[in-house]
């Protein structure tokens, strides 16, 4: 009679991998902690940045180009929480829980992409579309005069592109 | 005459029609750019970007200098307005600067046409491919400003473009710096190292002019920039207090200790943190090195410092020295990665056996890790080996799950199992050593089952049998104990006063009593009051009949028959 071991695990990098989906999930609520509630005044001064869903339509390889994307998103939120010129209203300890949040999602990333095909890959038109959109977060950024109000119109757009992904990575996960 | 005007009118229509044609034909020849008298149309024209930089270059298709200008617009791929580049108005040279122009978007298509002017003749628009901005940037030299030690050069690179840049907001801290640095007297032993924007070049020689040059990589988008302008430096002299060396951290239990070397006594000693992250931001941060607590004014060279101190991540760890002579300057960093420190503890496997052909392994953490770090961040999977105790065979199979069965064993069969963690896609491979071994014997197989199944059946099939043997005695048992004749009033009467000696056994007053007046209510209450001696029976036994009242009843039934019987038997 042979042996026969039930569920035997293959090491297959899922989407995103395990860690880096709950070191983002652990971002999302250290982002949400910030501050309690968003101020009713800021808004009026809320903006639509038309986060890229076209993510979505793009065709084979659908994967490797949602890697990627999340890699270069979880480094474009970096840039923007640690930026020199940083007057916000939270506090010191949760903006650094934020900062070292945010590098360790970024150091998990490349993981779960590999590095390999991030430096092959020449810059596709997905890419572009969401350098527009960091684009006009940080000229709304520099519009605004990095306002608190800015600040947290930001941090909101920030947590709704991390919750798109994951989503999205979940959903496609599933399939 | 008509004939004549007519030929005429030909003639001069045939001379216009020649005129325009031979204009045309100068014209096209001219649009050609085979020289000419008319306007000239700018040939190979090419755009550079160098960071927010824009420029414009174009060849002028005649070679004499004549008095002709060039004038380009712009406008955003889509639309239909276009608008004049500034600085590429009107201008005679054949390039021109128009990095005034406040594009709000880099990552748009733009169109350019440029055309040629002179007096009122312009030439047709030579219009450019259209192109995006930031695809077609190159990234300029950096800005590099240097400060030296006696052993070391301290980098502070800021970024290619101005801090407002537009084509590089995005990108500002995805820079890579690669630095090519060479002693001035020989320029022969070059040395090219990849640096941060705020980073040190260690390994230098004291008293030395140091050449060096910075260029600017975006490696994702395999762009390389231009290289700075060449800067050179002399480190200074060697440091009377020298910097303490060979830093190593290591972990043990709930404590990381920190070591170095140092050659002098008497020195007292202080190490700072950062967070790694730090070093990829542009600017100084040199205020944000914090002290490592327990580790401040030391004089021996080593400190220890709790481990919850530094919660998971990425650290840069430096030591300084001071002693009477003044303080030296800082050590070389070293890197420090917490999850490297981080130790796995073995998990703790029980093992159940739930079918004769299966083995159910339950793998737990042990207390020891019950906090730390690694099981809340770092999911574990486990390495579990397996083994029949007899044979040597074993199967290795990864885990994920805490709870998991091994099917088709064989029955009656003891296998041991034994597992390590480790953490799940892990490069550095990181385990913990192995657990206990444990074994469990698996259940009995199908020959036993059969056997149980023929006891059971046996067992069914001995119940009546046995209740039969359990009737059988308990008929004995009421006959000794429970004569079945029922005596007449009189006769209980009689008995109450002498109590029947049954031959097995000689029974209390008291039992005999029961009987008599148990059995008949009426009897009872007679007794009751008649009967002084009885009464402590009688009440007793009353209390008795109400409290059992149908096992007396019962007992009376078949007390009467055996003693009927008893009584028969006397009689034959």
């Amino acid at each position: 009679m042979g042996l026969f071991i039930t569920g035997i695990l293959s090491l297959d990098c899922n989407l995103l991998n395990v860690r880096l989906r709950r070191v983002t999930w652990q971002n999302l609520r250290l982002l949400r902690r910030m501050n309690n509630s968003f101020p009713i005044e800021c808004l009026q001064e809320s903006k639509a940045f038309e986060l890229p869903q076209e993510i979505l339509s793009h065709s084979q390889p659908l994967k490797r180009n949602i890697k990627e994307a999340f890699y270069k998103m979880s480094r474009q939120a970096f840039h923007i929480f640690t930026q020199d010129t940083f007057k916000p209203t939270w506090e010191e300890t949760h903006l650094s829980q934020v900062q070292v949040g945010l590098d360790h999602q970024l150091r998990e990333a490349p993981l779960s992409a590999g590095e390999e095909t991030l430096r092959s890959s020449s810059p596709p038109a997905g890419n572009l579309e969401l350098r527009r959109y960091f684009n006009r977060i940080d000229r709304f950024l520099k519009d605004k005069k990095r306002s608190p109000c800015a600040w947290e119109i930001v941090r909101m757009e920030i947590r709704r592109c991390f919750y798109f992904f994951q989503k999205l990575t979940a959903l496609l996960r599933r399939r | 005459m008509v004939q004549s005007v007519k030929r005429k009118q030909g003639w001069h229509l045939l001379q216009c029609l020649g005129k325009v044609f031979s204009w045309r034909a100068s014209l096209s020849w001219v649009l050609e750019g085979l020289g000419g008298e008319a306007n000239l149309k700018p040939e190979n024209v090419e755009i550079h970007i160098i960071d927010d930089n824009f420029f414009l270059k174009w060849n002028s298709s005649s070679e004499s200098v004549r008095n002709v200008t060039f004038s380009a617009d712009y406008q955003i791929l889509g639309t239909d307005n276009w608008k004049k580049l500034p600085g590429c108005q009107n201008t005679t040279s054949t390039n021109c600067n128009f990095s005034s122009v406040e594009l709000k978007n880099v990552f748009e298509k733009i169109e350019l046409r440029i055309r040629a002017e002179e007096g009122n003749n312009t030439s047709i628009w030579y219009e450019v491919e259209p192109f995006v901005p930031f695809l077609e940037a190159q990234i300029g030299p950096p800005d590099v400003h240097l400060e030296a030690e006696d052993k070391a050069i301290i980098l502070s690179i800021s970024p290619p473009g101005t801090e407002d840049s537009i084509m590089w907001a995005t990108d500002r801290l995805n820079f890579r710096y690669s630095v090519v640095i060479w002693k001035n007297s020989s320029s022969l032993e070059e040395r090219t190292e990849t640096v941060f924007p705020e980073d040190k070049i260690y390994k230098l020689s004291p008293e030395i002019t140091y050449c060096l040059k910075v260029k600017a990589e975006l490696p994702l988008q395999s762009r390389v920039g231009y290289y700075s302008p060449v800067y050179c430096i002399n480190t200074t002299e060697r440091h009377n207090v020298p910097s303490p060396e060979n830093i190593q951290i290591n972990a043990d239990n709930q404590v990381f200790v920190l070591k170095w070397d140092y050659p002098y006594e008497n020195t007292t000693f202080r190490a700072q943190w950062l967070r790694a992250f730090f070093k990829k931001i542009p600017g100084k941060h040199s205020g944000k090195w914090k002290q490592i607590l327990n580790c401040e004014n030391v004089t021996t060279t080593r400190c220890v410092f709790p481990r919850n101190a530094f919660p998971s991540g990425i650290y840069y760890v430096r030591v300084q020295a001071s002693n009477g002579n003044g303080t030296s300057f800082w050590s070389e960093e070293k890197k420090f990665y917490i999850e490297m420190k981080t130790v796995i503890f073995p998990p703790v496997i029980s093992l159940k056996s739930i079918t004769d052909d299966s083995l159910h392994v339950s793998v737990g953490a042990s207390e020891e890790s019950e906090n730390t770090s690694v099981n809340q961040l770092y999911p574990l999977i486990y390495e579990v080996i397996f083994w029949e105790n007899t044979s040597n065979a074993e199967r290795k199979v990864l885990e994920k799950r805490t709870e998991f069965t091994f099917l088709d064993l064989k029955p009656l069969t003891v296998y041991c199992v034994k597992a390590r963690a480790l953490i799940e896609n892990d490069r550095r491979n990181k385990s913990s050593s192995f657990s206990d071994t444990v074994c469990e014997k698996t259940k009995p197989g199908d020959t036993s089952k059969t056997w149980l199944k023929a006891g059971i059946c046996t067992a069914l099939f001995s119940i009546p049998v046995v209740i039969y043997v359990v009737r059988l005695f308990l008929r004995c048992v009421n006959y000794v104990f429970f004569p079945s004749s029922k005596p007449p009033s009189s006769v209980d009467e009689y008995f109450s006063d002498q109590p029947l000696k049954n031959l097995l056994l000689s029974t209390s007053e008291e039992q005999t009593e029961r009987c008599f007046i148990i059995e008949n209510a009426s009897i009872i209450t007679e007794i009751e009051e008649t009967n002084e001696i009885d009464e402590v029976h009688k009440k007793y036994n009353s209390q008795t009949s109400q409290d059992s009242g149908n096992y007396s009843n019962e007992d009376e039934n078949s007390g009467s028959k055996i003693s009927e019987e008893f009584l028969q038997q006397d009689s034959v």
